[in-house]
């Protein structure tokens, strides 16, 4: 949906009935309590822009950036109303006509520039600690000072850049002999470039089960975070480039991260303009897996071996509703042995991380994970598993700030564990 | 508003508690109808007390109030018409206490239903009220609107619940009404005054509830019928039979092939209409209850019947009425959902005087409601933008209410009157009746501050 897609607006506003079911089912809402965060108040709010009633001020932008984007409006609305992409069309409305902080213009125009974009992020991770110390507990940074246009909280704890990208440790290419199939992995930045080692799981994965691997050098960040904040010209551009990237002959596209996944799969459908662009998304959706959905479709159960460990698993929004994946997980660590999966409540309510909305309101953000955590613990796991690094970053956080010795982990490194053990006790199998 | 009020209520309830931007008032400008007016000011009180001083100087300054919890209502009375200060109940949220000895709970008015709905139910008892709105609704107002519900067949609506309220008069002062004994008190019953007043006589700050047993077992029915009027037959002769159930929920054929369309369980799309039926008491009762079902069911030319053998089957028979909203929304996006209802000995009559009112006006109509309590639930599905739509939708609703206003009926089972039913009260109650509905409010509210341009205190200009 476009900025210029009013007839489209129309359509999906006539359909809410203003019955308020978003009012029981959005995370901001039961914090805040201010029907100005619901989907039916915003809803009424575009309403009012296409009467000519309400203005496009920055004081309705702002309300529509206070939104997860966690799409429990769009699962619980009786009607059917499409908020997710109603809001995300208001904030690009907004944002052309407001325009946006001039850091996320420019943070959004470098990632376009791959290379530059990859270079930064290198020296940044030599140079990370002249801004960055180490936390307290050793789990990860806190910023030294105020950082301009960061929005990085003083107490917030995020973990380093890693000191090697996932790119520098794994190949572009890893092929295995007699390959079951060819799979195209977008590892996405958090994995390339914080959490390498989760990327790493995904390989392994991948490379046990008999499949080649490819990771294309010339991969852009997926975009979610620029047509997320209302720049679709640039969610664009990167949602082009990538298409480029992972046309091949591949059988799969493995994604490990929520957001990346959902882009890919779903997102770049209501992006993308041209018809080449288009045709070419629609035939790279239908390939697009999580890595949880590759094991339970293509891997072998009889390769995992016993992990004895207590754990509970996070619903990651853009997992759960962007992709539609929840029960492919939770399959995956019933088939494991000796692994004790805890079903947390609330499982799929949102973390509360939502991108650059928890640099944009971090107190707000900590309150609705708080709840994540106490479920969590709650269930009396020692680790908790989750899909997405952005919420596997704000969780950790969290557990941070309450001095909890909960672990958190990808999903893939779990998979990748039940693995390797499954290969030691048949290597030790084949001793006795 | 003027500074100095604005600084006075921000002293009373903070900073953080008063909504002023344009953008945010607009978001408190209506409630689950159609209409919007916009408030001057929303304040989201904390206390009893801060609400009894927000009164004083609304009081002091005429200022209307208009009080809301989750605005879901469906009669507009939550819709500030008349402007001025709209108090959010909703920071009250609290469930005092349940008392398990004797049967009673109090509660604060922002408390979501749900909510209060999952403490008693811990508590090992059972409060039957049900409306749908029940997840995100207020108990406040449940009161205020006297909502309903499935339940409401066997077990009654919320004012069969209600033993006493803790009220701020338009003026500040603060009264208590019934008790927590039997609700009754020295002289008339004050309470039921404020059951179903819709704001207009104060606000409600605290709320004693009579609570029952949980039934010991239930048994979930289906019955379909080719003929619906064979179906409305089935209800009053149910009901005048002795045996009450818990539930009797009617769907038309309409509205049968929207959710079979939209679920695809195999309803019976062929079908004039089925009926839900749910009884439930101690596990023999329910037995015989069943068997009694059945056999006016199959009196009444029911083609078949089915009876849930398992929770889950029970479940599956409801997710079908669960799915009737979201399903009609695919027929015609705005959906207007009328509440007019007539004695059940009555029921037979008013389906057909339903089809019809649609049938003249060329709508459509679907009927799908609580019909065990003579409320059918006629819902036009129709589109807001479609002027001429509209203008047809607003000539057929009143001549639904004329209907069944003359079969003995209510404009109202469970809405309330609001500012959309206000324009035809004086219908349901007569020049003398509403004269002194007026005189009651009048009474109570001198200065005409309380919910204005609602109920008795209609005057004949629309809201924008």
């Amino acid at each position: 949906m476009n900025e210029h897609g009013h007839e489209e607006w129309k359509q999906q506003l006539v359909k809410c009935i203003r019955c308020g079911t978003c009012r029981s089912v959005c995370p901001v809402f039961k914090e805040e309590n201010n029907e100005n965060t619901t989907a039916r108040g915003k809803v009424q709010l575009l309403e009012g822009v296409l009467e000519g009633a309400v203005k496009l001020t920055p004081t309705l932008q702002e309300r529509f950036n206070k939104c997860l984007l966690c799409k429990a409006c769009v699962k619980g609305c009786p009607s059917g109303v499409r908020t997710d992409t109603l809001f995300l069309s208001a904030r690009l409305t907004n944002a052309n006509k407001n325009s946006l902080p001039l850091a996320k213009r420019l943070a959004f125009k470098g990632l376009t520039f791959r290379k530059l974009f990859d270079t930064g992020l290198r020296i940044g991770s030599v140079m990370q600690n002249v801004v960055m110390k180490k936390s307290d507990d050793g789990r990860g940074n806190q910023a030294r000072f105020n950082i301009p246009g960061s929005g990085l909280d003083l107490r917030r704890i995020i973990p380093p850049l890693a000191a090697k990208p996932l790119r520098d440790i794994v190949p572009e290419k890893t092929t295995v002999t007699n390959p079951k199939g060819r799979a195209v992995f977008f590892p996405g930045c958090m994995l390339n470039y914080i959490y390498p080692e989760a990327g790493k799981a995904v390989v392994n994965i991948l490379k046990r089960n008999n499949w080649d691997v490819t990771i294309p050098t010339d991969l852009s960040c997926c975009g979610t975070p620029a047509f997320t904040s209302g720049d679709q010209a640039t969610g664009r551009e990167l949602a082009a480039a990538n298409l480029k990237a992972l046309a091949g002959d591949y059988d799969v596209v493995i994604t490990a991260c929520a957001s990346c996944g959902a882009a890919l799969k779903n997102e770049y459908g209501e992006i993308l303009q041209n018809e080449s662009d288009h045709n070419a998304w629609q035939k790279l959706s239908k390939k697009v897996l999580d890595i949880s959905e590759f094991v339970v479709k293509y891997g072998d159960p009889a390769l995992f071996g016993a992990l004895p460990m207590k754990v509970t698993y996070h619903d990651a929004c853009h997992l759960v509703r962007g992709m539609d994946v929840s029960k492919q997980p939770r399959q995956v660590f019933a088939t494991v042995p000796e692994l004790d999966f805890r079903n947390m409540k609330d499982a799929d309510v949102c973390c509360g991380a939502g991108g650059t909305f928890s640099m944009a309101y971090y107190n707000l953000s900590r309150r609705i994970n708080d709840h994540k955590l106490d479920n969590a613990e709650a269930t009396g796991a020692s680790c908790l598993v989750t899909g997405c690094s952005a919420c596997r970053m704000h969780i950790t956080d969290g557990l941070s700030q309450r001095n909890s010795n909960m672990r958190v982990m990808h999903t893939a490194e779990i998979i990748d564990m039940a693995y390797q053990n499954g290969e030691k006790q048949k290597k030790g199998g084949k001793q006795v | 508003m003027n500074q100095a009020v604005l600084s006075k209520l921000k002293a009373i309830v903070g900073e953080n508690h008063i909504l002023t931007e344009f953008e945010d008032r607009y978001c408190y400008s209506f409630d689950s109808t159609f209409i919007n007016s916009m408030p001057d000011l929303v304040i989201q009180p904390g206390s009893r007390d801060e609400i009894a001083a927000i009164c004083r100087i609304a009081y002091a300054n005429d200022i209307p109030v208009v009080t809301r919890g989750a605005a879901t209502g469906l009669s507009g009375g939550a819709v500030p018409v008349k402007g001025g200060i709209v108090i959010e109940t909703t920071r009250l949220n609290k469930v005092l206490e349940v008392n398990t000895s004797n049967f009673y709970a109090i509660v604060e008015p922002g408390t979501i239903t749900q909510d209060y709905l999952a403490a008693v139910d811990k508590a090992g008892l059972f409060y039957p009220p049900d409306p749908a709105s029940s997840k995100m609704s207020t108990i406040g107002g449940n009161i205020a609107e006297c909502a309903g519900g499935p339940h409401g067949v066997k077990y009654g609506i919320t004012r069969d619940y209600v033993l006493g309220l803790e009220v701020v008069l338009p003026d500040g002062s603060i009264v208590q009404t019934g008790n927590l004994i039997d609700g009754d008190m020295s002289g008339p019953d004050w309470t039921m005054l404020y059951c179903g007043s819709e704001g207009t006589l104060g606000v409600i700050t605290k709320i004693m509830l009579k609570l029952t047993h949980k039934p010991q077992a239930k048994q979930t029915m289906m019955a379909t019928f080719s003929a619906i009027e064979d179906a409305a037959t089935t209800v009053s002769t149910m009901m005048a039979s002795g045996v009450i159930p818990t539930t009797l929920e009617i769907m038309d054929n309409m509205t049968i092939r929207a959710v079979e369309n939209f679920l695809n369980i195999g309803l019976p799309i062929e079908a004039g209409a089925i009926l839900l039926i749910e009884v439930d008491g101690d596990p023999q009762a329910v037995e015989k209850h069943v068997q009694h079902v059945l056999k006016v069911c199959n009196d009444c030319n029911a083609s078949s019947v089915k009876v849930a053998k398992t929770a889950q089957e029970a479940d599956g028979l409801w997710k079908a009425r669960r799915s009737v909203s979201p399903a009609c929304g695919k027929l015609n996006p705005t959906k207007i959902s009328e509440d007019a209802t007539v004695p059940r000995s009555r029921i037979p009559e008013m389906v057909s005087a339903v089809q019809a009112i649609a049938k003249k006006y060329n709508l459509k109509m679907v009927i799908f409601g609580h019909a065990g309590d003579g409320n059918l639930h006629p819902n036009i599905l129709s589109n807001k933008h479609d002027k001429e739509e509209m203008a047809r939708v607003e000539k057929a609703v009143e001549e639904l209410f004329q209907v069944a206003l003359k079969l003995g009926g209510t404009l109202s089972g469970e809405h309330g009157i609001g500012y959309l039913k206000a324009p035809f009260l004086v219908w349901e109650t007569g020049e003398e009746g509403f004269k002194f509905g007026k005189d009651v409010k009048q009474a109570v509210d001198p200065k005409s501050l309380m919910n204005p341009g609602k109920m008795f205190d209609y005057h004949d200009d629309k809201a924008v």
